[in-house]
């Protein structure tokens, strides 16, 4: 009888423990309300103070240690005869492999050859057809690499590719045929710098004889589909060369090879792409601008443009018409596919899990990339620079999944091209938003002369796709393919824009991406900053739990004692 | 490359013999290791101490393949790597020099994801200091894939009663 007296006084305390423990703001407010009739309002309690975060340090603006941004690379240059134009954004290409991309790996000197980091078959310039000065035969070999791929030794990412700090999913990219090593070398697992996202950019001239030699070193099958670009369904000998495995041939097996060919007979921004499986592996990066450029004499064309941006050595026809040409690449990255090849190393196993476990109906994209890079990184390389009253050519695709409405502040710009088919004159219109379809490729011309419509004089000007998502990493802003028209006076020596609103030191670390860093931690750390726990809260928590669980343990004892008979 | 076949390293004296392989290379040979795509038809080959090997390395796939030492003193060979690259179909030899360390050395292709799907081998020299992972054939994977358990997941709960009843017969006649 003692015993459940005593539990039935502990279950008593215990419900007043819970209830007077409990934080007050879980009481109905009703209740609230009486009980400030009763007793007043409570006193004043400090709310936590703002926590002081970890302190990061900025990776630097220009990789201070990067080869890709010395002088060397930057500058105007000739090499073996080709003339190349200066980059004025921190980084820059190989200006070796750019010059035998123009001269072809066949025919450039040993020295820029082995600078070049090339294989002497990756593009072949052969017989001048045509007598006017340049040549007509072009082969051009592409491998398939894996950026960001795994490895059964390590959980390192193999070939490291970062899109922006702390972000990095896996690709495969179409590459230029290098030799030796995928990385920087031995002890680092970073890839080389041609080694990158998105895949070159192809230029050809109209009527060239062009062979495209897909070489599949990649565990999957793969092929070329010239989207846009006049070629043949089969070749002289009958084989399929629409690179379409339902419709044309049988796919690129692994450690097979496959030349297409064409003679195109049209000029115009087009694509290629794979088309095994084309949702994912598309998707995957497996993508690039394919231009045919009209017809001039002595037209030494830039075969491959690495990772896209700025075309250093631009054709004869572009020359004519513009200052500066710019290849603007736009993709987008559904992490939860991406990172399946870093999630699995056996290839059958990774082909269930991308072919068959992932549904391309349910993706959405969380990363967004000018050139395969993301915010801030484009600023390091994807800005299109240019001075007062120039004309500049933007060649743009679209090659994520959705439509980009893609506004240019301060600057509008006209279509001249879509889908490399010419828009009458009387048909063309100044905009400063321009949508772009999936897979769409717009010529843009950006005229920079200060009259108030065309542009509105020089500054740091963003162009973005003001559909907003695209604007964030994985939901985190600024981040995306945001990007910026640079007058050259706003680029500091070294590349850096020469901003004039916040640091952009926060968005140069992988904490501000990792949601670690409150977004206005560099101009208002405190009063916007990140709010401290609240102890108090912690104690009332415990204290529930404890009554709560006396409370249960009393009931129990009520519950399970044998009354007597 | 970084071919040598007369600068010592210096630990050597003299070269003490010469050994040869004839190595192939490609996607046919990974049939024997499920899970793989490209790989060598040797992945464990030996070297006495200071001896002159020779690779003839042939490449039966359309695309490029190597077989890349590292670890090899840098005095001698730049960035300490031998290696031969050939394009697909070619054959390629070359000759290097090794050591007197017994020494297990990595044999790789450095494409991407090639070493992660298969092709790795070892060059053990005196003897070699014990088994890389992820050698075909030789070694396991430190993080190794992982599969389904298959059939057997769906007899688990059969096996799980057939276990309660076995003890509890076991406890009532005890």
């Amino acid at each position: 009888m003692r015993h459940r007296a005593l539990a039935w006084i502990t279950l008593g305390v215990a419900l007043i423990g819970v209830a007077l423990s409990m934080p007050p703001a879980w009481y109905p407010a009703k209740t609230r309300l009486l009980l400030s009739t009763w007793f007043g309002t409570p006193g004043y309690t400090s709310p936590p103070a703002t926590l002081e975060p970890a302190a990061e340090t900025p990776e630097a603006f220009c990789p201070e240690t990067a080869l890709d941004a010395s002088d060397e690379w930057r500058n105007a240059q000739e090499i073996d005869g080709v003339s190349l134009e200066p980059v004025s954004t921190c980084l820059a290409d190989n200006p070796y492999a750019v010059a035998a991309f123009v001269r072809g790996t066949n025919q450039v000197s040993a020295e820029t050859l082995a600078k070049s980091g090339l294989t002497a078959d990756a593009v072949e310039k052969g017989r001048d057809l045509d007598g006017d000065g340049d040549p007509d035969e072009i082969h051009i070999r592409l491998e398939v690499a894996e950026l960001n791929g795994a490895s059964p030794e390590s959980r390192e990412l193999m070939a490291r590719y970062d899109l922006a700090p702390g972000i990095h999913p896996g690709f495969w990219v179409f590459a230029p045929k290098l030799a030796g090593m995928a990385t920087e070398n031995f002890e680092s697992t970073r890839a080389r710098n041609l080694l990158r996202l998105p895949s070159p950019a192809i230029r050809v001239e109209l009527g060239d004889r062009v062979r495209i030699t897909l070489e599949n070193g990649h565990y999957m099958p793969h092929t070329i589909h010239l989207h846009g670009a006049d070629h043949p369904f089969v070749d002289v000998s009958g084989e399929g060369n629409d690179g379409v495995p339902i419709a044309s041939e049988m796919p690129v097996m692994p450690g097979g090879a496959r030349t297409y060919e064409l003679t195109p007979r049209n000029t115009g921004t087009k694509f290629y792409h794979c088309h095994v499986q084309p949702h994912v592996h598309v998707m995957m990066g497996l993508q690039g601008l394919f231009i045919i450029e009209e017809d001039r004499p002595n037209n030494w064309l830039q075969t491959l443009n690495p990772g896209a941006g700025q075309v250093r050595a631009p054709s004869a026809a572009v020359r004519e018409q513009y200052d500066r040409e710019y290849d603007l690449h736009y993709t987008d990255v559904d992490a939860e596919l991406n990172v399946r090849i870093q999630q699995h190393t056996d290839p059958r196993v990774v082909t269930q899990s991308m072919h068959r476990d992932y549904d391309s109906t349910d993706a959405t994209a969380d990363y967004f990339a000018l050139n395969g890079r993301s915010f801030p990184y484009t600023f390091r390389e994807s800005l299109v620079v240019v001075a007062a009253e120039e004309r500049v050519l933007m060649r743009t695709v679209n090659g994520g999944r959705d439509a980009i409405a893609l506004h240019t502040h301060g600057h509008t710009v006209t279509v001249t091209h879509r889908d490399g088919v010419e828009v009458p004159e009387v048909a063309r219109e100044r905009r400063d938003v321009v949508s772009i379809a999936p897979a769409q490729r717009l010529d843009l011309a950006l005229a920079t002369s200060n009259d108030g419509q065309g542009a509105y004089g020089p500054g740091i000007w963003l162009f973005h796709d003001h559909g907003n998502r695209a604007v964030t990493s994985d939901g985190i802003g600024p981040g995306g393919h945001i990007s910026a028209i640079v007058y050259q006076q706003y680029l500091a020596d070294s590349g850096r824009p020469r901003t004039q609103g916040v640091s952009l030191d926060n968005y140069f670390t992988e904490a501000y991406y990792a949601r670690r860093t409150p977004v206005w931690q560099s101009y208002a750390p405190q009063r916007l900053g990140q709010a401290g726990a609240d102890r108090g809260l912690q104690v009332r928590l415990l204290l529930v739990a404890l009554f709560m669980g006396l409370a249960l343990a009393a009931a129990w004892a009520l519950v399970s004692a044998k009354p007597k008979s | 490359m970084n071919e040598n076949t007369d600068r010592l390293p210096r630990d050597c004296v003299e070269i003490s013999g010469q050994v040869e392989f004839h190595v192939r290379a490609g996607a046919e040979f990974a049939d024997t290791f499920p899970g793989s795509t490209f790989t060598y038809d040797q992945h464990s080959l030996e070297a006495p101490a200071c001896s002159l090997v020779t690779v003839v390395f042939e490449n039966r796939d359309e695309v490029r393949h190597q077989w890349m030492v590292h670890g090899l003193p840098r005095y001698l060979y730049p960035g300490g790597m031998f290696h031969i690259e050939a394009n697909g179909g070619e054959t390629v030899e070359g000759s290097f020099i090794v050591p007197s360390d017994r020494q297990s050395y990595l044999v790789h292709c450095d494409l991407t994801q090639h070493m992660e799907k298969g092709m790795k081998a070892q060059l053990l020299v005196a003897g070699g200091s014990g088994d890389l992972w992820s050698v075909p054939g030789v070694s396991g994977d430190f993080y190794p894939a992982e599969y389904p358990a298959g059939a057997l997941a769906g007899w688990i709960p059969v096996i799980l009663l057939v276990a309660l009843l076995g003890a509890s017969i076991l406890l009532r006649r005890n």
